[in-house]
């Protein structure tokens, strides 16, 4: 099967401004993207550069735009595409480092900033913390994320304002104010409760179209806004 | 980095707003705000339109009539797409945000867009039924 790769190109050691390059290949239609990317790579241009590391859907370092939409290069089949010309950009709003690899750092500095960890009042117990099975079915989709970036690259809240938390950082304090286990609730609601927070998530839906793990963060970001309000009262 | 440096932030925001994909709650929301826009702009032209009562009842009235012309009457019924829209999507906002409308906010969003073009055609009925 004839398949056309559309992608975006930009080496900042030579080139002033980002182009676009066509890669015209012949692939089964099981290939996935990932495979595509790869034949161009090991067979047409060494120097495309992209990130991949597990290609099984767990690691998260190859999510990129195709065809308009953010989503892992590893879980899209050619066979998915109607039309065989695709095109591949790096996830929009982080910065280029180079072709389709973006300089991460502010997704993950948001991501530190709703405190990812445990934190516990009580004495650490002999053996593990239980949990009821009621209390765990509250964060069964939080705990998922793989931390790919496609859903705050996707989101048109955090395209117009880059100090936006962004749903993967959202989704993280979800994981940890509501599990029974944790005692700092209240402080990470805090966190999570300003205008830069839960409150510029305008319910557009893109995060929840694109994680690959089929989470739907706009529910759990809501569930934090009803106890934001809650307090409130 | 020279990509920020080549094209301002602007026109990055527009190029990925127009290629970026558009789903249904995305088009839910730029509907949102597109009516929101309109109303806003509405609620200018209503109060200025309102000034006329400053210059006693006789010339509001003369005034008035400009506004049962038919290309007001289709303004009016324009001006009621806007308003039954943004205001049912609201109610949808509201279930999303604070009930547990995020899990089926495409079937909402289909109940709002039939609940919005009946009204309008109601709307319509009424207006364009007494002239």
């Amino acid at each position: 099967m004839k398949v056309t790769l559309n992608i975006r190109r930009f080496n900042p050691e030579k080139d002033e401004k980002p182009y676009r390059k066509d890669y015209e290949i012949d692939v089964p239609e099981t290939f996935r993207i990932l495979d595509c990317l790869d034949k161009v790579k090991w067979d047409i241009d060494g120097e495309l550069a992209y990130r991949r590391s597990c290609s099984h859907g767990i690691c998260g370092s190859d999510a990129m735009m195709i065809n308009g939409k953010n989503m892992l290069a590893c879980q899209v089949l050619v066979k998915d595409f109607k039309k065989k010309y695709i095109t591949i950009d790096p996830i929009p709003s982080l910065p280029v480092i180079k072709d389709l690899i973006v300089n991460m750092d502010s997704f993950f500095k948001k991501y530190e900033v709703v405190k990812p960890y445990l934190i516990s009042k009580e004495q650490p117990p002999v053996k593990e913390r239980l949990q009821s099975q009621a209390d765990r079915e509250l964060i069964d989709e939080a705990v998922n994320c793989i931390l790919c970036g496609a859903c705050s690259a996707s989101c048109p809240s955090l395209w117009s304002n880059e100090n936006y938390l962004g749903p993967a950082a959202m989704l993280k304090a979800y994981r940890f104010i509501f599990d029974s286990r944790d005692d700092a609730a209240d402080e990470r609601l805090d966190i999570v409760d300003t205008t830069d927070g839960l409150w510029r998530c305008h319910t557009i839906f893109n995060c929840v179209e694109v994680c690959p793990k089929e989470i739907n963060l706009t529910w759990h970001i809501s569930q934090m806004k009803k106890k934001c309000a809650m307090r409130e009262l | 980095m020279s990509l920020q440096n080549s094209t301002s932030k602007f026109n990055r925001w527009l190029d990925v707003m127009f290629r970026y994909r558009k789903h249904t709650g995305s088009w839910a929301w730029i509907l949102h705000r597109f009516t929101g826009i309109g109303l806003t702009l509405y609620i200018l032209v209503h109060i200025i339109a309102l000034t006329g009562l400053l210059k006693g009842e006789a010339a509001f009235n003369e005034e008035m009539k400009l506004f049962s012309s038919p290309v007001f009457l289709f303004a009016e019924w324009f001006l009621g797409i806007l308003v039954m829209f943004h205001a049912i999507n609201g109610i949808r906002i509201v279930l999303v945000d604070l009930g547990n409308g995020a899990r089926y906010h495409k079937q909402i969003l289909v109940f709002v867009y039939i609940l919005t073009v009946i009204l309008v055609a109601g709307m319509g009925y009424l207006i364009f039924a007494h002239v």
